[in-house]
């Protein structure tokens, strides 16, 4: 049992320490963002809750990126919520303490029901049974190379950063369940893979969410919405991604024909 | 006999209440923190090597040791070599890491300390949906450490 080094003398050389440590994670990739209180002071300090609440759902909104920190208990909930309420008040805060609501509602029911984390909670209302849907996930998926460039945009952020906005996190869950019918364990696999935040509740359960094992109905989009939250940072251009495109009626026609109506 | 502060990957932070529970008046001497580098147990949790390098550094930054190996078999062996009579950690909903905490009790006491909660309620609240827990927790969500 040997005591593990914990200074180095630069990010290269911790690095290469974890990879010892990491034999079968060796040839993975690392993110730029740091671990460690220190950095997430920095983002605390920085945190809009006014601007949050009206641009949280654009891709370059203004999202805190504490979700990494707050996984791992660096920074609570208690902490976050108690800086927004030093920065203001009332509406202007609502939907940010909401989004932290967010996190402790996936943290009590994976304490109340951890066999939620990995089960359909329900059925699918997709029209589909569970065995309609793959189990694994798609080769192309995984390497970023779909005929979607939006979501290959996505992925390779994903792979490359462990980070990725909330609202892109619901566009490629979605196309991975409903367009490409997979089971969203496997989707979820792939994303706790690769998050610096990755959490079996609040990664498994929002998946549940969006394939609608946890919700009334299937979450998806079209290329209209696409564009406007998305499009001012991934290739979100028509000959690119045809298939989102269309009006919802439309898309739930071609995804779910067996679908009661909405 | 002494405590032994076990950090896992749900508390990593210092002013955490576990590292409040493990101060002993009767000692000068804070109790030791430690961290064990189970491979196995995170590749079982799907962690990459971008997430494993992220807990390294926060690591580095805390006052705790890190030990690579199996999480039960070296904190037992680290009971007895150290003389520990108490285990402390930080609760978490993780099925896995309860279960190491339940194979501990066998031969120790193992606190499991609860962090500062986001929201205090009155009683449990209905978790089928979140705006049923919502219309419950915005009470005091709002409020300074979530109590009135």
């Amino acid at each position: 049992m040997e005591k593990q080094p914990t200074q180095f003398p630069d990010r290269a050389a911790l690095v290469a320490h974890v990879k010892t440590l990491s034999p079968l994670r060796a040839d993975d990739g690392v993110s730029e963002t740091r671990g460690g209180r220190a950095a997430a002071e920095a983002l605390l300090a920085a945190i809009d809750p006014a601007a949050y609440g009206h641009s949280r759902n654009y891709l370059d909104g203004a999202v805190t990126r504490l979700s990494p920190y707050i996984r791992h208990g660096i920074v609570s909930l208690n902490e976050v919520r108690n800086q927004a309420l030093e920065m203001g008040d009332g509406k202007a805060i609502e939907k940010f303490i909401q989004e932290l609501g967010w996190r402790d509602f996936w943290q009590r029911i994976y304490a109340q029901n951890p066999d939620w984390l990995w089960h359909d909670i329900e059925d699918y209302k997709t029209g589909f049974a569970a065995d309609d849907y793959a189990d694994t996930l798609p080769q192309d998926i995984a390497a970023g190379e779909t005929d979607s460039a939006a979501m290959n945009y996505f992925i390779s952020v994903l792979k490359t950063s462990g980070y990725l906005h909330n609202h892109a996190r619901m566009y490629l869950a979605a196309y991975i369940v409903h367009w490409r019918r997979v089971k969203w364990q496997a989707g979820a696999v792939f994303f706790l893979a690769h998050l610096l935040d990755g959490d079996p509740a609040s990664n498994n359960l929002s998946f549940q969410w969006v394939a609608s094992t946890f919700a009334n109905k299937p979450y998806f989009f079209n290329l209209e919405n696409l564009q406007k939250f998305a499009g001012m940072e991934a290739p979100c251009d028509y000959h690119t991604n045809k298939f989102f495109g269309g009006s919802y009626d439309d898309l739930a026609l071609k995804l779910f024909p067996d679908m009661e109506a909405l | 006999m002494s405590k032994l502060i076990w950090l896992h990957e749900d508390c990593l932070r210092a002013t955490h209440q576990l590292f409040t529970h493990a101060q002993d008046p009767a000692h000068d001497k804070a109790a030791n923190a430690v961290y064990i580098w189970d491979d196995a147990y995170m590749t079982k949790m799907h962690f990459g090597l971008k997430r494993r390098v992220f807990i390294y550094e926060s690591l580095c930054e805390l006052a705790v040791d890190i030990y690579a190996g199996d999480t039960i078999e070296t904190l037992k062996d680290m009971q007895h070599r150290l003389g520990v009579d108490e285990i402390i950690t930080g609760k978490t909903p993780n099925p896995a890491l309860k279960s190491m905490m339940h194979g501990l009790r066998e031969t120790v006491k193992v606190s499991a300390i609860a962090d500062a909660p986001f929201v205090q309620m009155d009683s449990p609240p209905e978790l089928r949906r979140f705006f049923k827990y919502w219309n419950k927790a915005k009470k005091n969500a709002f409020l300074y450490d979530g109590r009135p």
